[in-house]
């Protein structure tokens, strides 16, 4: 009865049997994007690897569609229709730019990907580099684009402006609100309030692994959100 | 014990005296490879070469002075001619590449199939494939019982050193540097002298067994350098355990013994043997030593602790470090990851490094300690240009480092993490021999220790510490070096607010006792607030904004790189 | 053109192009998956018995290939499972498990099949003129057969995506699983086609070498000389890697003898080893 496209609920777990998150609950619908705030160190990342399955819940369910997740890997998460964009390591150094963004589909067109390169010619110049040659805020642009060209009904971000410039930030949030109209639902951790604003409908603010605020767009202040952050 | 060895032969028989004797040397051989594997952590895969030149340096002497009294005072030369050989390819192949991996044991393996070569067809010196023959058994010494109780004595002296060093600091250091050995070098130490000497010592050792293994014999041939001894000694120590000093011993003894009675009666033995030992590799990696362990615990209790000693002054400079950072960039392939980067440390205070992830901050350290290296730019410290930093040369300068993830030593004491950190700089070779080293002691551990009760807890290993203790623990080590200037990425990363406010306080205090110069890469503005005399913001590589903390707080363009910017 | 000369260039080449092939099934375990494998040789071993068998047994030569494939990768299978896979981050326990297991497979052989030579009949006897001199046909085959199967492979690897796969997942296997790849099953695959490869291998070699339980210890330093010389994961590196140590070691062999030959290789190795692990092209 539910109209989630994503739920987690009490979601605790870590790394290696700590706990670093605690009791967890957020929820996304097609056409969403619930964001995830807080200061480094606050167990952002961990939450996302525990909803793909990169670590295993001590406590709690994710599900997908209604469906519960347990005891997949994160490969088969990723078949059934979650992408999942990390914070760290984020592409294939040793692969092209373009088997980045083909790997998992094979004769693919690149031109269905014309509009997305439109926004990033930078990108487009440099399909036939290995992926390690670019810059930081490239790559991050690389790994948005996988995950926008992967098409699935659910993508985890981690951090995606991380190191970007603020004009390219921008372009992300377009895209990201494009694919949210056509119905994509997202999970984004993410601390520049700019793409925040632009993107979330739902927020979720974490301290030392728990949740000490959630809400919909209605209740985001910037103010609060500054203090959160600590800036 | 003692008294076992004695009998064996009389009860056994000669057949058993000569073969327990070959045994015995080759459990020498094996205490060398146990010295580098299980103790320094690298895999010797050619040992035999080392056997084989000694035993044919022996043979040698032997034939042409074999009838003389003062041939016994030759041997000793075979088995240092091994080690020396032995110290200087390990000094080579460490210094050129300073990993412990395969690679260096591939490299061993091919030394020892070239050496092969060489003793196979030099017929002139080595008497080619038929090997060196008729060598004289040594002067004075009768009958296999003879060479039995010299091999007897020659292998318990053997576990004697092997014992001795492992207890010693060097024991410690090369512990250490099997678990990690960047962070030793951090700590001013030149690991790959510690790891040649590790080497030499086992070629000294394989040295031994070589020299007495021609008299024992009496033919030295080419398979004594190839590739089948080598295997075996590295399968005892494997099946004996690499840890323990008996291990080896175990494993030679008994493996090497039954696989030469078994071997002739059945088919299968060879096929257990290695069965077993990948069995060892994948599940058990103490071997059978790792049996002896309950063993250990009814021996006499441990030492009670004693007196401390006050450790010699550090051989680093002294005097408040300036350091200047002009024009820096660096570059991992094509991407820019230090853009120009200019800063200064011009006086002892507390620095903060802040800047959103990926703005080269961490990057700042590692071109400092030389593992990221400059393309343009020039660093200055002391107003001297550095140029090819490494960690170890900068530890030797008093430049300290603690990493954002704590890089304790796991499986060592408390004790002997911080006593790596006391060794720092103020140690020479022969204090790494002295057991009285372990006890030094410095006012600065002392005051750490009375603020850090559980560092005094010194037999807990260091792995059994909760992530707080460990920040703890390596922040200690890291000013026990006593710096001039300590580089600190996130030193309260997972701590609790009532930890954090102590390791504010230990900075704050180290800073006043020992002048130093902290610089601290800190996403925690609360505690830069705190704790920052002065902010450096780093920027997509480059110095964005520096000055007091209200100075910075104000700063519209710090706040557009770390919220995005103001609509 | 000299007889001689030509019959040596066409020993040298030969030398070169069936070491490529001994060398491939490591460089896809070794230089694509960068598991330490020691028991390759074994494994050409392994598909030289295989060949050996058929042969006696008076079944066409044709038939120890897929009887090879078969029997390789009935071992790998558990092979990789049980001592690989619990190794991925370990290559140093990787490469003594391994080795293990090559003592284990030598010692497995001679107690089959005794300590002693094995010698194959050539299933192609003739000799044919070469520019007018003549050369066993059968060595021609062979290097006809080595050169069309390692280009087969490399046409394979540039085209199709599987290469970029296992490249991926050894080079960031978290992200290879966040894209979907399931890794485990990657893994193996790639492993057991590399000893598959190593099989076959053996069976072409089989009639021109003395088919014996040590034969494999040879093959497995001179893959591994191979691979670091030329540097790994790249085609070109076999090759030039396969030219560099083939080609110095039949030329110094002709020149002065075997053991120059084989001296020559072992220091060519131990430097690259020490100085340039990432071969003659690698960046340092």
């Amino acid at each position: 009865m539910n109209t989630w496209v994503f739920d987690f609920e009490d979601v605790t777990g870590g790394y290696g049997g700590s706990v670093v998150v605690r009791g967890l609950t957020g929820a996304v619908a097609a056409g969403q994007a619930l964001c995830v705030l807080g200061r480094n160190g606050v167990g952002k990342s961990t939450l996302l690897r525990l909803l793909h399955g990169f670590l295993p819940l001590a406590r709690g369910s994710v599900r997908f569609a209604g469906r519960d997740l347990a005891g997949l890997d994160p490969a088969r998460r990723t078949a059934l229709g979650v992408s999942f964009a990390p914070q760290e390591r984020i592409v294939f150094d040793d692969l092209t730019v373009r088997e980045n963004l083909t790997l998992m589909r094979p004769g693919h067109p690149l031109a269905a990907l014309a509009p997305y390169f439109a926004r990033f010619p930078r990108l487009a110049e440099r399909l036939g580099q290995h992926a390690g040659t670019l810059s930081g805020g490239e790559r991050k642009l690389l790994s948005l684009l996988r995950v926008l060209a992967e098409d699935r009904p659910v993508a985890l971000l981690d951090e995606p402006s991380e190191g970007v410039q603020s004009e390219s930030v921008r372009q992300m949030a377009t895209l990201i609100g494009e694919r949210k109209a056509a119905g994509a639902a997202f999970v984004i951790v993410e601390q520049n309030l700019e793409l925040v604003e632009a993107v979330a409908d739902r927020y979720l603010i974490l301290d030392q692994g728990r949740t000490v605020q959630a809400g919909d767009r209605s209740t985001l202040r910037r103010a609060e959100l500054v203090a959160h952050l600590r800036v | 014990m003692l008294l076992l060895l004695l009998a064996l032969p009389l009860a056994l028989g000669e057949y058993w005296a000569f073969q327990l004797g070959l045994f015995f040397l080759y459990a020498i051989a094996a205490l060398g490879v146990a010295l580098c594997w299980g103790q320094a952590g690298f895999l010797p895969l050619g040992q035999a070469l080392f056997v084989g030149l000694a035993a044919y340096l022996s043979g040698a002497a032997l034939i042409q002075w074999g009838e003389a009294w003062w041939v016994f005072l030759l041997l000793p030369f075979a088995a240092i001619a091994a080690g020396a050989l032995a110290f200087l390819l390990g000094l080579i192949i460490f210094r050129g590449r300073s990993e412990s991996g395969p690679y260096f044991a591939i490299i061993t393996l091919a030394i020892a199939l070239l050496a092969f070569q060489v003793a196979n067809s030099w017929n002139a010196v080595t008497g080619g494939y038929n090997g060196m023959k008729a060598i004289p058994g040594l002067p004075g010494l009768e009958g296999f019982s003879d060479v039995y109780y010299l091999a007897a004595v020659a292998l318990a002296c053997a576990v004697a050193l092997c014992g001795w060093l492992v207890q010693a600091p060097l024991g410690t250091l090369w512990r250490a540097i099997a678990l990690n050995e960047r962070r030793v070098a951090y700590f001013g130490y030149d690991t790959a002298m510690l790891k040649a000497i590790a080497f030499g010592l086992s070629g000294v050792l394989a040295g031994i067994a070589g020299a007495l293994y021609a008299p024992q014999q009496g033919l030295v041939t080419p398979e004594l350098v190839g590739f089948a001894l080598s295997a075996d000694l590295v399968i005892w120590v494997a099946v004996g355990g690499r840890k323990r000093v008996l291990g080896p011993v175990l494993g030679a003894v008994l493996v090497g013994i039954l696989s030469a009675e078994l071997r002739e009666r059945t088919y299968y033995w060879d096929l257990i043997v290695a069965a077993v030992f990948v069995f060892v590799v994948l599940y058990a990696p103490g071997g059978i030593g790792a049996l002896l362990a309950p063993l250990e615990r009814l021996l006499p209790g441990r030492r009670k602790a004693l007196e401390p000693l006050r450790a010699p002054a550090s051989k680093a400079p002294r005097s408040a470090v300036t350091l200047a950072i002009d024009g820096v960039s660096a570059a991992a392939g094509e991407v820019r990851i230090l853009d120009r980067l200019s800063l200064a440390v011009a006086r002892p205070g507390i620095y903060c490094l802040i800047g959103p992830n990926g703005a080269g901050k961490t990057s700042t350290f590692n071109m400092l300690t030389g593992e990221l290296r400059a393309q343009a730019g020039e660093v200055r410290l002391d107003g001297d240009i550095l140029s090819k930093p490494t960690p170890y040369r900068l530890a030797r300068r008093g430049v300290g480092r603690k990493f954002q993830i704590p890089s304790v030593f796991g499986e060592l004491s408390i004790d002997e993490n911080l006593r790596i950190a006391v060794w720092s700089a103020r140690t020479s070779l022969l204090d790494w021999l002295r057991p009285a080293t372990r006890r030094w002691d410095t006012p600065v551990m002392a005051a750490l220790r009375g603020r850090y009760p559980f560092l005094d807890d010194g037999g807990r290993l260091a792995s059994a510490l909760s992530h707080g203790e460990r920040q703890v623990l390596e922040l200690s080590m890291a000013l026990i070096t006593e710096p001039r200037l300590l580089l600190l990425d996130e030193p309260c990363a997972g701590l609790s607010s009532e930890e954090t406010a102590q390791v504010r306080e230990v900075i704050r205090w180290a800073r006043d006792t020992l002048g130093l110069s902290v610089v601290i890469i800190e996403h925690d503005m609360a505690l830069v607030k705190q704790l920052a005399e002065h902010v450096f913001v780093l920027h997509q590589g480059r110095l964005l904004a520096e000055g007091d903390v209200a100075a910075i707080r104000s700063d519209p363009r710090v706040h557009e790189v770390y919220v995005g910017a103001a609509e | 053109m000299d007889p001689l000369l030509v019959t040596q260039a066409l020993n040298v080449l030969y030398e070169v192009v069936t070491l490529a092939v001994i060398v491939l099934g490591l460089a896809i375990v070794f230089g694509l998956l960068g598991v330490m494998n020691l028991a390759h040789g074994e494994f050409i071993a392994l598909g030289a018995y295989v060949a050996y068998v058929c042969q006696s047994h008076g079944l066409p030569y044709l038939a120890a290939v897929p009887a090879a494939i078969a029997a390789c990768a009935l071992l790998a299978l558990p092979v990789e499972r049980f001592l690989i896979r619990p190794l991925y981050d370990r290559p140093f326990d990787t490469l003594l498990a391994t080795w293990g297991l090559s003592l284990f497979m030598r010692k497995a052989i001679e107690i089959g099949f005794g300590g002693g030579y094995k010698s194959l009949k050539i299933p192609v006897s003739d000799s044919v003129l070469v520019l007018g001199t003549p050369f066993p046909a059968y060595r021609l085959l062979l290097m006809a057969l080595c050169a069309a199967l390692i280009a087969a492979l490399l046409l394979w690897y540039r085209r199709s995506v599987a290469g970029a796969r296992v490249k991926a997942m050894v080079g960031n296997r978290e992200l290879a699983q966040a894209v979907g790849i399931r890794t485990d099953r990657l893994a193996r695959d790639t492993f057991v086609v590399g000893l598959c490869f190593a099989g076959l291998a053996g069976v072409m070699v089989a009639p021109l070498v003395s088919v014996q339980p040590y034969m494999g210890l040879d093959y497995v330093l001179r893959s591994f000389f191979v691979l670091v010389v030329g540097g790994l994961g790249s085609p070109l590196g076999l090759l030039s890697g396969a030219a560099a140590i083939g080609g110095v070691e039949s030329a110094m062999s002709a020149l002065v003898d075997r053991t120059a030959g084989y001296s020559t290789v072992l220091l060519i190795a131990i430097f690259f080893l020490w100085r340039r692990p990432h071969g003659i092209f690698g960046r340092s």
